[in-house]
C-alpha cells in the first residue's frame, strides 16, 4: 500500500517536470491566427417555413357597457301595507 | 250654509259634553261594591256618563277576568273601539282577545297581528268575520290585503270586491258626513288594491281600468295619478305617463309633491330618448327640491326628540308652518287627509276634554277614586299626544328620505344618459332630432278616453286625462361632420 502511494507521487512529479521543460525549451515557436475569413451566406441553406399574414386585420372590440339598473316599480306593496296601518 | 250649521251644532254638542259634570256619587257607589263584576259595572257607568277614554282600563280588566262576555258588553266593546280607536285595547294579551270570540276583539287582534306581518294568522282570524258587522268593511279590507301578501290573488280579489260593495252600502246609509267620507275611503282603498293586484301581475291594462273606477273627487285620487302613470309607462305609453305626471303641476294639486313622480318623468323622457328633457328634469329637481329638502331636514332633525313639536306644527295655522319651509304646507295638507290622523286627532281632542272634566271633578270631590281616574286620564292624553306626534314625525321624515332616495335614482339616470351620449359619439352617430317636437298623431287613447288640448291652463275637469304628443327620438343617424354640414352635405 505504502509502495503504491510512493510510486504514484514519483510518477506525478516526473510528468510535471517534463511538461515544464517542453515549454521553456522551445522559445522560438510563433503562433499565428487567421486574420481573415469569409462566409458566403448565399450558399447557405436553411430549412424551415416562412409564415406571414395575407392581410393585416384588427378585430374591433365592442365597448364594454356597465349595466346600470334604473329604477323600476314592480308593485305597490309598501303603500298597500301603509293603507291598513293608517286606517285606524 | 249647511256646513256652518253642522259646525255650530258640533260646537254646541261638544260644549255641552265638556260642561257635563261627572256624577261621582254613582261612580263611588259602583266602585264600593268590590265584586268580580265591578270592572264591568264601572265601564257601563263611565259609558253612560260619556267618559269613553276612562272606561278603557275597566273594559280591558273585564276582558281579562271574565269567563265569557255578554252581548251587551260586546256592544260596549264596539263603542270603545269606535270612540277611542283599535289601539286602546291592543295592549291586552292576545290569548284573552281571542278566547271570547268577539268580532270587535278579533279586529283589534288582527290589527296587531298585521303590524307584526303575521298575515297567515290575520287571514285565519278574519276568515269568518261577517261582512254585515259594523266593522265588516275594515275586516274585509284587511283580510284581502293579508291574502294578497300570501300570494292568494284570486281570493284577495273576491274579498276586495265584497269590501267595495259593503263599504259602498255603508257609505250610502251613513248619516254623518264624516262617516260617509270614512266608508268612501275604505271603498276606494279596496278598489285601489284591486288595481294593484293587476299591476303586480303585470296586467297593466286591467290595472289602468281598475284605477279609473276611482272618482276624481276622491281623497285618494291625487296619489293614484302616480300609480296610473307607472302602469302607462309599462304599457310603453310614455306620453300618457308624462301627461298624468304633469297634472301635479296644476294649481289645484300644488300640495302633492312626490319625488318619485320626478323620477318617472325623467325615465319616460329617457325612454323617448329626449335626453335634454331628462337632464332638465334632473337639474330642476336638484335646484329646487334638493335645497328645500336640506333646509327642511335641518329643522326636523333639530326637533326630532320632541314629543309635541310636530303635533303643535299641525295644530298651528298652516301659514306659520309655511314660513319655516315651503314643503311644510304640502306635508300638512297630505297628513290632514290621512284617515288615521283625522281619527286620532278627534280622539286626542276628546281625551283632552275628558281630562278637563276629571280635573274639575277632582277639585270638587278630592276623592281617591277621582284622583286615580284623573291620573289615568292624564296618562291616556300623554300617550295619545306622543302617538300622534310620532305619526306626523314619521310621515315628514319619510318624505325627506324619499327625496334623498330618489335623488340617487335620478343620478343613475343622469349617468345612463351621459353613457348613451358617449357611445353615440364613439360610433359616430347621433339621434334624429330634427323632427317636430309633438304631434296629435303620437297620442294613444282608447275610444272611451277623454281628449283635451292643453293650452297652458289646467282645467279641473281635464285633470288626469292629459297626454303628451312627443315622438320618440330614438332613431339613429350618422353624424355629419361640421364642415360638411355647412356645405349642406347629407
Amino acid at each position: 500500500m505504502k509502495a503504491g502511494i510512493i510510486l504514484l507521487l514519483v510518477s506525478t512529479l516526473y510528468q510535471t517536470t517534463s511538461f515544464a521543460q517542453t515549454e521553456s525549451n522551445d522559445p522560438n515557436v510563433i503562433i499565428e491566427y487567421k486574420k481573415y475569413e469569409s462566409f458566403d451566406l448565399g450558399n447557405l441553406e436553411i430549412e424551415g417555413q416562412l409564415i406571414a399574414p395575407g392581410d393585416l386585420t384588427v378585430q374591433e372590440r365592442e365597448r364594454r357597457r356597465f349595466s346600470r339598473n334604473l329604477f323600476e316599480r314592480y308593485d305597490f306593496d309598501p303603500e298597500t301595507k301603509q293603507d291598513i296601518k293608517t286606517l285606524r | 250654509m249647511k256646513r256652518i250649521i253642522i259646525t255650530l251644532l258640533g260646537l254646541i254638542y261638544s260644549s255641552v259634553t265638556y260642561c257635563q259634570e261627572i256624577d261621582m256619587k254613582r261612580l263611588e257607589a259602583v266602585w264600593a261594591k268590590k265584586t268580580p263584576q265591578t270592572p264591568m259595572h264601572m265601564a257601563i257607568e263611565l259609558y253612560n256618563q260619556k267618559l269613553y277614554f276612562s272606561m278603557v282600563p275597566f273594559v280591558a280588566e273585564h276582558i281579562i277576568q271574565a269567563e265569557t262576555i255578554t252581548p251587551e258588553f260586546e256592544k260596549l266593546i264596539e263603542e270603545v273601539v269606535l270612540k277611542t280607536g283599535t289601539n286602546s285595547l291592543a295592549g291586552v294579551d292576545p290569548k284573552h282577545l281571542v278566547r271570547h270570540q268577539s268580532p270587535s276583539l278579533n279586529l283589534v287582534l288582527a290589527f296587531k297581528l298585521f303590524q307584526q306581518e303575521k298575515y297567515k294568522d290575520v287571514a285565519k282570524l278574519l276568515h269568518t268575520f261577517s261582512p254585515k258587522h259594523r266593522f265588516g268593511s275594515e275586516a274585509l279590507m284587511m283580510l284581502g290585503t293579508s291574502l294578497q301578501f300570501l300570494d292568494q290573488y284570486s281570493a284577495a280579489e273576491s274579498k276586495y270586491e265584497l269590501c267595495v260593495s259593503t263599504a259602498g252600502d255603508l257609505e250610502s246609509k251613513a248619516k254623518h258626513e264624516r262617516l260617509k267620507r270614512y266608508y268612501a275611503i275604505i271603498k276606494e282603498s279596496c278598489q285601489t288594491h284591486l288595481a294593484r293586484i293587476a299591476y303586480k301581475q303585470k296586467d297593466y291594462q286591467r290595472a289602468v281600468l281598475q284605477y279609473e273606477k276611482i272618482s276624481k273627487n276622491s281623497y285618494l285620487w291625487p296619489y293614484l295619478l302616480l300609480e296610473r302613470a307607472w302602469a302607462s309607462y309599462y304599457l310603453e305609453d310614455f306620453n300618457r305617463s308624462l301627461g298624468l305626471l304633469v297634472t301635479y303641476r296644476s294649481p289645484l294639486l300644488t300640495s302633492y309633491f312626490f319625488p318619485e313622480a320626478e323620477v318617472l318623468t325623467a325615465l319616460s323622457y329617457h325612454k323617448l330618448c329626449l335626453w335634454d328633457d331628462v337632464m332638465k328634469t334632473i337639474e330642476q329637481y336638484h335646484q329646487v327640491y334638493k335645497s328645500r329638502s336640506d333646509s327642511l331636514r335641518g329643522f326636523l332633525v333639530a326637533n326630532k326628540d320632541s314629543d309635541t313639536y310636530f303635533l303643535q306644527l299641525m295644530l298651528n295655522p298652516i301659514e306659520s308652518g309655511e314660513k319655516l319651509n315651503p314643503f311644510i304646507r304640502n306635508l300638512i295638507t297630505q297628513i290632514r287627509k290621512k284617515v288615521k290622523f283625522s281619527v286620532d286627532l278627534i280622539n286626542y281632542q276628546a281625551s283632552r276634554e275628558e281630562l278637563e272634566r276629571w280635573k274639575l271633578s277632582f277639585e270638587k270631590h278630592k276623592s281617591p277614586l277621582s284622583q286615580s281616574l284623573a291620573r289615568e286620564s292624564q296618562r291616556s292624553v300623554s300617550w295619545r299626544t306622543t302617538h300622534l306626534n310620532h305619526f306626523i314625525k314619521q310621515h315628514m321624515f319619510g318624505f325627506i328620505n324619499d327625496i334623498h332616495r330618489f335623488s340617487f335614482e335620478l343620478f343613475n339616470i343622469q349617468l345612463e344618459v351621459m353613457s348613451n351620449r358617449r357611445d353615440l359619439l364613439y360610433k359616430n352617430q347621433t339621434l334624429i332630432s330634427d323632427r317636430s317636437r309633438g304631434s296629435l298623431d303620437n297620442v294613444k287613447r282608447r275610444t272611451d278616453q277623454h281628449f283635451y288640448q292643453f293650452t297652458g291652463e289646467f282645467w279641473a275637469d281635464e285633470l288626469g286625462d292629459y297626454s303628451f304628443g312627443l315622438q320618440s327620438n330614438c332613431e339613429l343617424v350618422s353624424r355629419i361632420p361640421a364642415n360638411d354640414k355647412k356645405k349642406g352635405v347629407k
